[in-house]
């Protein structure tokens, strides 16, 4: 059976760019003309619906309600190009396969469920029923950054894990464990994406180092910069501004998700 | 009425309580075992003869034998890691995950989070 693939992003601390890079990966894959999914299965912490354009006013069911019985996937799934097109990039989005599962940012919401626990049997139902019932090619998992039980769940149900690191000592330590857990789930293809290098330093430097470091791919080096810290969240940066060098370095990585068998 | 299959899942919904697997245990199963909760994560359910189907359809070196493939079902069964239905060629195996327990947290806490949110107009 062909079904379609899973990809988590993930990172193993904070502030990396990981759901912003997640919404753009997404997108250029969307863009690609394939049909894409984005889960938040960051509950305890939700924020890639921003990048989507979604407010608390647009959301409806959510993944907490998938969760709690209250609905189903067919219910949660968000068709971002037909309702955010209000911001530039985003708009380019119209009449593209995107959907998004946005998890809740009702406060009450969040803390049932930090109070209560997570069925994992009805989430790993909840990813797999959004591959079939939306027919998807793709679907990307934003994740909590560090390691807890949801994040090791989509690891090992993921064809493809990316794992986003900055040039800084604590996250390459913190992205060896990673590495460590991922192999020992026997994930298929490992990709590292290294953001927010400073652009002094030799990209192609970074990279040679970084993959003798890991024994692993390393998909994209992309720049710190100051123009995608300015957007805020508020618009898919790579849709918006496709020659920044943060744009091209992303496509890179799209290309390399596209190029998995 | 309940029909046969609200029967089949109250049956896997009853046995998904006992027990299960953590996604940090799956990290520590032997090569075999772990080749078939991946699998079983991903498709949710089978029955026996499509798991021999997909087993056969894996890369030469992480194929197993008949044997291995009963072995392995066998103890991830005892395990409560899988669920088994029925028996034999008609046999339906399904995953069965721990549920993740909630916060530790003394319930006071939460009771008083809850008044709070509650008198918050946006959560309403």
């Amino acid at each position: 059976m062909n079904k379609g693939k899973i990809v988590s992003i993930h990172s193993f601390r904070g502030g990396t760019g990981k759901s912003n890079t997640t919404a753009n990966l997404a997108a250029q894959v969307a863009m690609a003309g394939k049909r894409v999914g984005v889960v938040d299965t960051d509950i305890q912490s939700p924020g890639i619906h921003v990048l989507f354009g979604l407010d608390e006013n647009k959301m409806g069911k959510t993944m907490n309600d998938f969760l709690h019985g209250k609905a189903t996937i067919r219910e949660i799934g968000f068709l971002i190009g037909e309702n955010t097109g209000n911001a530039e990039g985003r708009s380019k989005l119209a009449g593209k396969d995107l959907w998004l599962f946005p998890s809740s940012i009702r406060g009450r919401e969040i803390s049932q469920i930090l109070k209560e626990g997570v069925d994992f049997n009805k989430l790993n139902e909840g990813l797999q029923n959004t591959i079939t019932e939306f027919n998807l090619d793709y679907l990307f998992i934003d994740t909590h950054p560090g390691l807890n039980e949801e994040t090791l769940l989509s690891i090992a149900t993921s064809d493809i894990l990316i794992i986003i690191l900055r040039p800084d000592s604590q996250d390459l330590q913190g992205t060896s464990v990673t590495i460590d857990i991922a192999r020992s789930l026997d994930v298929p293809n490992l990709l590292l994406m290294v953001n927010k290098a400073l652009p002094k330093y030799d990209a192609a430097q970074i990279k040679k180092d970084i993959e003798a470091q890991f024994n692993a791919p390393v998909a994209g080096v992309l720049p710190l910069s100051f123009d995608m810290a300015e957007n805020a969240s508020s618009d898919l940066f790579s849709l918006r501004f496709p020659d920044h060098e943060w744009s091209k370095g992303l496509r890179g990585v799209a290309k390399a998700i596209l190029a998995v068998e | 009425m309940p029909g046969v299959f609200d029967r089949l899942n109250k049956e896997i919904q009853d046995k998904q309580q006992e027990g299960g697997i953590t996604p940090l245990d799956l990290a520590g199963l032997p090569p075999a075992l772990r080749k078939i909760m991946r699998l079983m994560l991903r498709e949710l359910q089978m029955a026996y003869p499509g798991l021999c189907e997909a087993v056969d359809a894996m890369p030469e070196a992480d194929r197993l034998s008949r044997d291995d493939l009963q072995d392995a079902l066998s103890t991830l069964t005892q395990q409560a890691w899988l669920i088994r239905i029925g028996d034999g060629e008609k046999a339906i195996y399904k995953v069965n995950l721990r549920r993740k327990e909630g916060s530790k947290l003394a319930a006071g806490i939460w009771s008083s989070l809850d008044e709070k949110l509650k008198r918050n107009p946006k959560d309403e």
